[in-house]
């Protein structure tokens, strides 16, 4: 089980709300946050997800191992 | 051993002494950047005043990363946009720059975009009629130009009536601050002179639906922005935000015009639209480099530099290194990862992207949908710029 997270780095670019949408919204000034109840990466959402990532300019989307180490 | 290294590089800075990265010198710039990333990914060049410069896409983000070594002052813009004083907000660092971008973050979201989108396809599809009823058509005057001068003077609240003015304005600055300086400076006196008369128009006038409005209103650390601020401001949005969209759209099209396979496929599958845009962004950006100054001596890939120099982040170069980019110099529509820089990073982000992606994929998806076909007519008009485009329209092959 994978969990996915928007770190501080994120600028607002929102690839990963293009390439997301399902996981990924923004609040008011366009910054990239996950869905509430979308932090667990699912298997439908996992290939977005991970598109998001590899395209984050920032590399401001983490995820985490379900105990709580950072996945590659 | 030590000979050899030294003669190697007196002769990487014998070559990297004359490099620029602006208009005629953008011709064989891809070769360069590719000799660059083999052999002096962090060099200098004598030109602009003397500059180190950055090609690597790792350096370039990390420089973005740390304001408080690379500032922003006095200018990104090197040479700057005929204007002596720092630009809000892409002149400022932090702490007073983050106040004057929030201003504007709220009008740039997605969202707020994707509003404008309805608007800008009746524009786009309306303007590309035009080429194609003409049979043939410098599409850059007709089409690139045009759009998103209309779109995004509608955004701000520039009146319809002052846009035939704008053309010359944009040209003498951005493009003659290079070769004829005075002619650019008389033009920024000209559009900040505009500016001061359409600010002074507009504060009297009901607010409306627009970004100058929402300056008028705004406030930083609990006051108004001065009428110097104001102008700034929007001297800023003017040239940051029409010129740069021009450019995308015109090498998209440009690029769909030499390559038959590439515009078929596109045809064939529009959905593939929105990443042949981030590729069009990656490989030709707008902005190919991007200015600040070493506050404070550091090291970069071994290379010393020192407080006070001037350092170029190549966006162009790091869009196309190898270490990044699989096939970096191919434009592939099924890139799956493309963390490129076309609109800088970190918190100078270009606060427009979300528009300037918006505007290139839309021109794309209704260029396409309203012409049958075309091809470029003549492969040296060069792939930078604004310059014309010629494009045929005709029947599908």
């Amino acid at each position: 089980m994978t969990r996915v997270r928007v770190t501080g780095m994120c600028q607002g670019h929102a690839r990963c709300i293009a390439l997301a949408p399902d996981t990924f919204d923004f609040d008011d000034e366009g910054y990239a946050v996950v869905r509430p109840g979308c932090e667990v990466v699912t298997e439908e959402r996992a290939a977005a997800v991970q598109r998001a990532v590899l395209n984050c300019p920032e590399a401001a989307i983490v995820l985490d191992a379900e105990g709580g180490d950072p996945v590659d | 051993m030590t000979d050899v290294r030294n003669e190697d590089d007196a002769a990487i800075g014998e070559r990297t002494r004359t490099f620029d990265y602006h208009d005629h010198r953008l011709d064989g710039i891809f070769d360069e950047y590719r000799w660059l990333h083999e052999r002096c990914p962090v060099g200098r060049s004598e030109e602009l005043g003397g500059f180190a410069f950055l090609a690597k896409l790792d350096d370039i983000f990390a420089a973005e990363q740390d304001p408080e070594t690379f500032s922003v002052a006095p200018s990104m813009l090197l040479p700057p946009f005929a204007t002596d004083d720092p630009l809000i907000p892409i002149d400022i660092d932090p702490p007073a720059h983050g106040p004057y971008r929030k201003i504007l973050l709220p009008a740039f979201t997605p969202r707020r975009i994707a509003d404008l989108t309805p608007g800008m396809r009746d524009t786009a599809r309306e303007l590309a009629q035009a080429c194609v009823d003409a049979g043939t058509a410098d599409v850059a005057a007709t089409f690139c130009l045009p759009f998103p001068l209309i779109v995004f003077s509608r955004l701000c609240g520039f009146p319809e009536e002052d846009w035939p003015r704008f053309g010359r304005w944009l040209h003498d600055i951005i493009y003659e601050r290079l070769t004829d300086p005075p002619r650019a400076r008389a033009s920024g006196d000209e559009l900040r002179a505009y500016f001061d008369e359409l600010l002074r128009r507009k504060a009297q006038e009901p607010r409306r639906e627009d970004l100058i409005s929402v300056l008028l209103d705004a406030e930083v650390e609990g006051r108004g922005l001065t009428h110097a601020e104001l102008i700034s401001y929007c001297y800023l949005l003017f040239l940051a935000g029409l010129d740069t969209a021009a450019w995308s759209i015109r090498s998209g099209l440009r690029y769909l015009g030499l390559h038959p396979e590439a515009q078929a496929q596109l045809r064939d599958d529009p959905s593939l639209i929105p990443a042949a845009a981030e590729e069009v962004l990656r490989t030709m950006s707008p902005v190919q480099g991007m200015a600040r100054t070493c506050v404070r001596d550091t090291v970069v890939r071994g290379q010393e530099i020192r407080a006070g120099e001037r350092v170029v982040l190549l966006f162009g170069a790091g869009n196309r290194d190898p270490e990044a980019f699989e096939d970096p110099d191919e434009i592939r529509f099924d890139r799956e990862k493309n963390r490129h820089l076309a609109f800088g990073g970190g918190i100078h982000r270009c606060l427009g992207s979300n528009l300037g992606r918006r505007e290139l994929v839309v021109a794309l998806e209704e260029f396409l949908a309203t012409t049958p076909w075309f091809r470029c007519t003549d492969p040296e008009q060069p792939w930078f710029g604004v310059g014309p485009l010629t494009l045929e329209f005709t029947e599908r092959p």
